[in-house]
């Protein structure tokens, strides 16, 4: 406690109180990102039952996907995993400055992924005449995923900097840090779904 | 230099790089306790094994091959 501050008499009843309800928030949470995963796994498994379905894959018609520029905006997103891991390690350890560069970096590296989907959406409309509505189940599955991906990763974005500022208010302590957690599991999370997606969509 | 050579050589160096970052910080977390962390270890393992795998696409080992008519 710094040097003339006023002891809380109930300070010892809210750190209990925490450490009593942490575990149920990160349970619950927990099953916010079981219920996302039953979410996507349920448009993963029609997206492979229609790609099935179909004798060739591609469709006649349309180009492969540009494996390229998915693998390096892949990285990019990847990448925003691991500041944003790094974010959270600093943070436990008190450093405050190196948190605030990882997760400065995190969003960054988060809003080049959505720039670079944006990018690739604008490449497929325009250059492969490849839509939402008009190119069958290649396009309703592939815009109808990656979509709901990227919804995901622009939340994520809009969490991480709501974070940002709360930190910087001085909402969470050194021992006192859920949300920076949660918003830590929330990214890995859209990252895993990444990989699963980049498999499905732009490997097999 | 072309476009397309960048992307895949940014993509190569940069999935190194962090598949190299979040297995070392996997090795360095193994022995965390606490549900959230265990989570954690789940997922910066997958985290590395996208990061391969963007690297085998980068380097055009992996790619989507179309389906035979």
């Amino acid at each position: 406690m710094p040097h003339g501050a006023v002891a809380d008499p109930d300070e010892g009843q809210v750190d209990q109180l925490y450490a009593e309800t942490r575990q149920l928030r990160l349970q619950g949470f927990l099953l916010f990102l079981v219920s996302d995963v039953v979410l996507f796994s349920s448009f993963i498994f029609a997206y492979l039952y229609l790609r099935n379905t179909l004798p060739a894959w591609p469709p006649p018609g349309i180009n492969r996907l540009d494996v390229g520029f998915a693998a390096f905006n892949s990285v990019v997103l990847f990448g925003s995993g691991v500041t944003m891991h790094y974010a959270l390690e600093s943070w436990k350890h008190g450093k405050f400055a190196r948190y605030a560069n990882f997760l400065i970096a995190t969003i960054v590296l988060g809003a080049a992924f959505l720039a670079g989907q944006g990018y690739e959406y604008t490449n497929l409309y325009m250059r492969e005449h490849v839509s939402w509505s008009g190119s069958g189940a290649f396009g309703a599955s592939f815009f109808t995923l990656t979509g709901m991906h990227g919804f995901h990763v622009f939340v994520g974005v809009c969490y991480l900097t709501v974070l940002l500022l709360q930190s910087c208010a001085g909402v969470y302590t050194k021992e006192k840090y859920f949300g920076l957690t949660a918003g830590t599991l929330y990214w890995h999370f859209v990252d895993v779904i990444w990989v699963v997606l980049f498999s499905i969509f732009y490997l097999i | 230099m072309d476009f397309a050579v960048l992307e895949r050589s940014v993509a190569v160096v940069g999935g190194v790089l962090v598949a190299f970052v979040s297995a070392y910080a996997l090795y360095k977390d193994w022995k965390t306790p606490g549900l959230d962390n265990q989570v954690f270890k789940v997922m910066l393992f997958l985290l590395a094994v996208g990061a391969v795998l963007a690297t085998l696409a980068g380097l055009g080992v992996l790619g989507n091959f179309p389906k035979a008519a």
